[in-house]
């Protein structure tokens, strides 16, 4: 899975980031490489969040290093627009813009962003539209689809900047039951595409059945990282052990 | 004592001839002040220091005096400095109107930067974040994401300033304005018929409120037609 | 600057009655405010209409109308009712502090009386309901649910009623109430400087806004210090 003649292509070093007093990250070392996906799991409050909202700069980090595809993360504003380039995201509350039509949420960004002409443009954003299997919600108004179609649109919208890696903010948590799966479908599609993924979530089939590697966080810190069949069947740490028994127990 | 109908029907007419200085003032002082609305909030929010602070100093000033005082001051007051009198505003400064517009467009412009900075400040902020992620300049940002939102944000507050706006410019009445409050003022000192005069004036006011509010109401049911589903 | 001396205990007393009227009105208001909320939520469809006209007539009525109405309205009806009595009685005068601070009063009391009627509304229902699954009176649920979580939404908005009616006093100096505008006026026959006699009202004026907004500020954030978390 790893190569580990290739560099990274997210390499953070000893990151921490404070939040005021409270810290939020202490000393986080983690490395992605292409075509990897990662889920990230922990009780809330654990930091996965401010971790991977640290990747594409939404979070300053304080302490350390973060390295994507050999791009320093600085105040430098050059870097932090050539990382958004290759990153993209999926939030929890999908996010997308009210006022704009489902096609123009795709163009939008490939219009300002990378200068891209119209009609090439929507041609983009319909192609991607196809890919998650909406293509005929594309002039209507997002307060018009449902939760799980929007989030489909929002993956879709992250997929027209073709990033090299998309990150996914507890992309389920938001939805009614009935509508995880199709989400989870399209992740799953794109895993299979070789898509790099860091994914903050808590559904464990999905960690289970798609991660190359899942991490477990608490407090700030990275408890545990294993294959999926080592981190459900034999975690090694105790913190570990206890978190899961609490989520897979109903 | 009785309620004379006739000075009603005789001293309306009078009084709406002043409907056409009522209508200036509001006009022009509604959209200039708007102007200045915006050129304060964007010095808030500029991120320069001394930008904010002066925008904030100014508001603070004109939120926080009665807006008498502020016409008084322009209209009474700076002819005292004999630099206005020679100086190329005078042409301005020397007639009511122009003291009157100035003073509504100072004042209104102070309320109403506030309430499109209460607007920029209620767009969701995980649209900004939305935006930031796909790689979009703060410049971009603000233009397609947060000033369509912030405008429909921030109708409710101000279609209440317009109207606010509409019931000052009956104070250009206390600088000699012959706007419709002071062609009533004029028909009371005359008549010594206050309640008839003033009362049916103050139904003419209401009416235009409510055609200012029943205009505002659609203007923002267009501006809201992405918010409500359709089933 | 040396012109001003002799008019400090003018602008002095001046300000005393600006105070006065502040207190006054306040409780006016908000006795009205509670009135035309009651009225508002109450299921009496007379008094939700009684109290819907209230609100439109004072909302949509420039104050400076209402307080002349009330004025010159006022001494012509008890002028009126004194000469059934006393043929003799030429004219019959309201004191204009009570004139205009019930105007003023009636004015911003229709916009509290929304504020009030939207915090009743604001509070959780949730919270009621849980007051009511433990048992607690429908009275015990108003004075230890209702009115403190009321209080905490209605604060912000009543700040500005108070500012407004601070602000509108200015107004009253129109039909001769001797608040601050009015010493100005006099100072100025006599000193010819209408600027630096208007710019004083303007920053005692001023002076009181900034007391009150400190205040709000002050109330609101001790009423916040349960509500407001660490992260």
């Amino acid at each position: 899975m790893s190569d580990n003649n290739t560099k990274p292509l997210i390499e953070m070093i000893g990151v921490s980031k404070f939040f005021g007093t409270f810290q939020a990250l202490k000393n986080i070392h983690l490395k992605v490489y292409k075509g990897e996906r990662i889920v990230i799991c922990g009780p809330s409050g654990s930091g996965k969040s401010t971790l991977i909202r640290c990747i594409n700069r939404l979070e300053k980090h304080n302490d350390g290093r973060i390295n994507i595809d050999g791009i320093d993360l600085t105040d430098k504003v050059e870097n932090i627009d050539a990382v958004r380039r290759e990153v993209g995201m999926v939030f929890q509350n999908f996010n997308l813009f009210p006022h704009m039509t489902i096609a123009k949420n795709l163009m939008i960004a490939q219009q300002l962003v990378r200068k891209t002409p119209k009609a090439k443009a929507r041609q983009v954003a319909m192609q991607y539209l196809e890919r998650v299997k909406i293509p005929e919600q594309a002039d209507k108004y997002p307060i018009q689809l449902s939760g799980g179609q929007q989030q489909r649109v929002a993956i879709a919208r992250a997929l027209c900047m073709n990033p090299e890696i998309i990150l996914f903010d507890e992309p389920t948590s938001a939805l009614d039951p009935e509508m995880i799966n199709e989400v989870l479908d399209v992740m799953i599609d794109l895993a299979k595409d070789g898509m790099t993924m860091v994914c903050v979530t808590h559904e464990m089939g999905f960690a289970r059945s798609v991660a190359d590697r899942v991490i477990f966080m608490d407090e700030g810190e990275i408890v545990e990282e294993a294959s999926p069949q080592v981190f459900f069947d034999h975690p090694a740490n105790e913190r570990t052990r206890t978190f899961l028994n609490q989520i897979l127990s109903h | 004592m009785s309620f004379d109908f006739n000075l009603i029907l005789q001293s309306l007419p009078q009084m709406l001839a002043g409907l056409g200085i009522t209508l200036q003032l509001l006009l022009v002082s509604g959209f200039l002040g708007l102007l200045l609305a915006i050129l304060l909030l964007l010095m808030r929010i500029s991120g320069k220091l001394y930008l904010d602070w002066i925008a904030q100093v100014y508001i603070y000033v004109f939120r926080g005096t009665p807006i008498l005082v502020q016409i008084f001051i322009i209209y009474y007051g700076l002819p005292q400095f004999e630099a206005i009198r020679e100086s190329m505003f005078w042409q301005i400064l020397r007639e009511p109107t122009g003291c009157a517009i100035l003073a509504l467009t100072l004042n209104t412009g102070a309320y109403v930067s506030e309430i499109l900075r209460g607007g920029v400040l209620s767009v969701d902020k995980g649209l900004l974040e939305a935006g930031s992620a796909l790689g979009m300049s703060a410049r971009q940002k603000f233009i397609y994401i947060t000033t369509p939102l912030a405008t429909r944000l921030s109708l409710p507050a101000y279609s209440n300033d317009v109207i606010s706006l509409l019931k000052s410019t009956a104070l250009a009445s206390t600088i000699t304005i012959t706007d419709m409050t002071g062609i009533a003022r004029t028909i009371v000192a005359d008549t010594y018929a206050p309640y008839e005069v003033f009362i049916s004036l103050a139904v003419v006011y209401i009416i235009f409120t409510f055609g200012l509010q029943k205009l505002f109401g659609v203007i923002e049911k267009y501006l809201s037609r992405y918010t409500v589903r359709e089933e | 600057m040396e012109v001003l001396n002799g008019w400090w205990d003018d602008y002095f007393w001046g300000a005393i009655i600006v105070v006065e009227v502040f207190i006054a009105s306040l409780c006016l208001m908000i006795l009205f405010g509670l009135i035309g909320a009651g009225a508002k939520l109450s299921s009496n469809r007379l008094a939700q209409r009684i109290a819907s006209a209230y609100t439109v007539i004072f909302r949509g009525t420039p104050e400076i109308l209402v307080i002349l109405l009330l004025y010159y309205g006022s001494a012509i009806t008890l002028t009126a009712i004194a000469q059934i009595f006393n043929p003799e009685i030429k004219f019959v005068d309201v004191p204009p502090f009570w004139a205009g601070t019930i105007a003023i009063s009636l004015i911003v009391g229709s916009y509290a009386t929304e504020t009030f009627r939207g915090a009743f509304l604001g509070v959780n229902p949730g919270s009621i309901e849980a007051a009511r699954a433990l048992g607690m009176s429908t009275l015990q649920t108003f004075i230890y649910i209702r009115i403190p979580e009321m209080w905490r939404i209605a604060l912000p908005p009543f700040g500005n009623h108070m500012l407004s009616l601070t602000k509108d006093t200015a107004l009253i100096s129109i039909i001769g109430l001797n608040e601050t505008l009015f010493v100005a006026k006099q100072a100025i026959t006599v000193t010819g400087k209408p600027f630096t006699m208007y710019i004083v009202v303007g920053i005692i004026y001023l002076g009181f806004s900034t007391i009150i907004t400190l205040s709000v500020m002050g109330i609101e954030k001790f009423g916040n210090r349960t509500t407001v978390g660490t992260r």
